[in-house]
């Protein structure tokens, strides 16, 4: 990616991916950024994690942690932690179908994806709410393949009329179909899934070895805050690690109810809360690629639930990038993901804001566009908004080139006082060089209104509409699609017999 | 023994959970009508704080702590009420996390608010089975039963509850209210629950409504 590159409505063919050129800029300070590392080591020795799995809590022990059967705690020492971050890989490439659409994350650029894991979606007909399907996954996921701002998929809506089990494979199938962009899963966090998936990213990738030279597919698992994994979500995490797909560790504190209340404190707890991961699955698996994933916010006070979308979330942002930094962890850090009920002021407000936090604060992942009420409903309409905003912020990103035909002094002294610039070659040459809007009203005021008056979000609908009825993503070579529905089938038995 | 139960209900708005239990114990042991203490001190303090939530004076954590404190100082005063005959506060509520599932924050906030709307909240916990559930409605005979669960996984078993309900020929008995972040209308619609809040304020106005209508619903 050069700074030249014209950001804004990019003709370029869809297949390409726009990534962000990074800032480093550091919210904390650096003897803060020290403290809170060590008031993390002195968490994670002290009070340890909750693994609920004995057997786990076993292997472990013999690795190295401190461990409390029982209690199913698990506490690492300084060194220990030390030792085992210092075998994570510090890039990681995240491989797409189609290897146009790769990506190498090596700090220098951040990619978006499409947010997740809605349980209800925005019906575009009816503007209504109402529970997410399949079919859902697969429409949002295909306009996201038509959008080069989006560098990959998490699964936006849960496909809820599957059956629970494999739906995590439902759900792969759906975005496979649909992109050639890299699926980073959040849904499969049973090792059983994670085997499932892994089997079907072997499938699309054309075999074992191949996908782990370009693993289609990476992970995540979710700490439970405060400080406890669930066994199997581990497990998970190292069936895919073992088959050479990144499973990366997210923190999803709420200050007030899941995690303390002032800053410090909750980007402590959230620190200790991803290490943990990742120290558990570099001793399981050493040099196994993996990620930082941090995505905090606070409680609202009045209600309980949680808030999304404030100041605190910001910090939480740019300082999860810089502790990710520190550690040399590739990051994923909660972008967007406004509060608000409607593409609204407030979305745009706040999602304008938390797209400029990970921006500045080194985000590799920004992870992501399209949700409303705080994560809870997708939006194809606030998709294409949130990447609008992060189309601008790549413009912002170019910053300001200076070379000599960036200064144009020539130009400057043919125009001369008094003339214009408007049909000056370096007018005609460099003019896409600005950002375009697609959805802000720049029209006259007269043209707005003998429109009917278009907001934003109008406009966002219409295109994508349009999306929907023109895109076609590439397909599956033969034979593909039917061998992830086979491996659906057998999975689909299994749990059946299981059950 | 007017002003002790006034500094009674003045430690819970200070959250000062030893004075409060300290208090509790003196009135007890000097022969208050347990009844009274409840009723006059801790029921009482609890709905200030719920007026003062509703004018945006106190936040919910105040709340949770309140309620906290509230517990303790009712175990004080409980076997005093017993052997004085027992009383209920107002409309018993039997709640519980449902199997399966560990996240009690959610049923833990709203428990809190109940008691600021005057309900006498039974908490089961969480990970609590059908069976148990069964249980102590039988036993406690609730107006309502609130089931909450956090998990995708385990938002099923609040159905299974609710047949279980059937099968003990319970269900008409009591209203049944669910909640929990993957929870939604159409989910408590389709599995026949009463009803169904997002978050802990708006669940305490649906029990106040659903403990105002005299029947249940049909489902």
């Amino acid at each position: 990616m050069t700074a030249r590159q014209p950001a804004g409505p990019v003709a370029a063919p869809a297949r390409r991916v726009l990534g962000l050129p990074l800032r480093h800029l550091d919210v904390l300070s650096e003897p803060t950024l020290e403290r809170i590392h060590r008031a993390t080591l002195q968490v994670l020795e002290r009070t340890g994690v909750e693994v609920r799995s004995e057997a786990l809590v076993r292997r472990l022990a013999a690795l190295g942690a401190r461990t409390d059967e029982h209690a199913r705690r698990v506490r690492f020492p300084p060194e220990v932690v030390e030792d085992a971050l210092a075998l994570a890989p510090r890039t990681l490439r995240l491989a797409g179908r189609d290897p146009a659409c790769d990506l190498e994350l090596d700090g220098t650029t951040g990619y978006l994806t499409v947010d997740g894991n809605a349980a209800e979606i925005l019906d575009l007909a009816s503007g209504e709410r109402r529970p997410s399907t399949k079919a859902d996954l697969a429409e949002i996921t295909r306009i996201a393949d038509a959008l080069p701002e989006i560098g990959f998929c998490w699964q936006p809506v849960a496909a809820r009329d599957t059956p629970l089990p494999v739906q995590p494979l439902h759900e792969l199938h759906a975005q496979y179909t649909n992109t050639g962009k890299h699926v980073q899963l959040m849904t499969a966090a049973l090792p059983e899934q994670a085997r499932g998936a892994v089997e079907i990213a072997q499938v699309v990738a054309g075999g074992e070895a191949e996908l782990r030279a370009r693993p289609v597919l990476s992970s995540f698992q979710t700490s439970l805050s405060p400080l406890t994994y669930d066994g199997p979500a581990l497990e998970a995490a190292e069936v895919y690690a073992r088959a050479g797909v990144p499973a990366g560790f997210v923190a999803m504190p709420i200050s007030c109810a899941t995690a303390p209340a002032t800053r410090a404190a909750a980007l402590v707890q959230s620190n200790a809360e991803i290490l943990a991961g990742v120290v558990a699955l570099e001793l399981l698996v050493p040099g196994a690629p993996t990620f930082y994933g941090a995505c905090g916010t606070v409680m609202d006070l009045r209600t309980g639930a949680a808030a999304c979308g404030g100041p605190e979330d910001l910090l939480f942002q740019m300082a999860g990038a810089q502790l990710a930094r520190r550690y040399g962890l590739p990051s994923s850090i909660g972008t967007f993901a406004t509060g608000a009920k409607a593409p609204d002021w407030q979305a745009g407000l706040e999602n304008g804001l938390s797209a400029l936090a990970s921006w500045l604060g080194g985000a590799d992942m920004l992870c992501g566009a399209g949700l409303l009420y705080g994560a809870r409903v997708y939006s194809a309409v606030e998709l294409l908004l949130d990447v609008e905003i992060f189309s601008l912020v790549r413009s912002l990103a170019d910053g300001v080139p200076d070379a000599d035909e960036d200064l144009a002094v020539e130009v400057i002294a043919e125009v001369g006082p008094g003339g214009h610039y408007l049909a000056q070659p370096h007018t005609l040459q460099h003019m896409r060089e600005q950002w375009q809007p697609r959805f802000f009203g720049r029209e006259p005021w007269e043209d707005w209104e003998a429109a009917g008056r278009p907001q934003p979000h109008e406009r966002a609908a219409a295109r994508a509409r349009e999306i929907l009825a023109e895109h076609r993503p590439e397909p599956l070579p033969p034979g593909v699609e039917e061998a992830i529905l086979q491996v659906i089938v057998e999975y689909e038995r299994r749990t059946e017999g299981a059950r | 023994m007017d002003e002790r139960i006034a500094a009674l209900r003045e430690a819970l708005y200070a959250l000062d959970g030893p004075t409060a239990t300290a208090i509790s114990t003196e009135l007890i042991e000097a022969g208050v009508e347990p009844q009274r203490v409840l009723q006059e001190g801790l029921a009482e303090a609890m709905l200030e704080i719920g007026r003062r939530w509703n004018a945006g004076e106190v936040f919910l954590p105040e709340v949770v702590a309140a309620a906290e404190i509230f517990k303790q100082c009712q175990a004080i005063v409980e076997p005093a009420l017993l052997a004085a005959g027992g009383q209920t506060l107002g409309h018993r509520v039997v709640m519980a996390t449902v199997k399966g599932d560990l996240h009690d924050l959610g049923k833990n906030m709203v428990g809190a608010m109940m008691k600021t709307a005057g309900f006498e909240v039974h908490d089961l916990g969480k990970d609590v089975p059908a069976e148990r559930i069964i249980e102590a409605v039988r036993e406690l005979e609730p107006s309502i039963v609130g089931l909450s669960s956090l998990l995708t996984t385990t938002v099923p078993e609040q159905r299974t509850v609710i047949q279980a309900l059937e099968e003990a020929g319970l269900r008409r008995a009591v209203k049944v209210m669910v909640g929990g972040a993957p929870v939604t209308e159409d989910w408590a619609k389709q599995i026949g629950a009463d009803g169904y809040a997002p978050n802990a304020p708006e669940a305490v106005k649906v029990a106040l409504q659903l403990a105002g209508s005299e029947r249940p619903t049909e489902g």
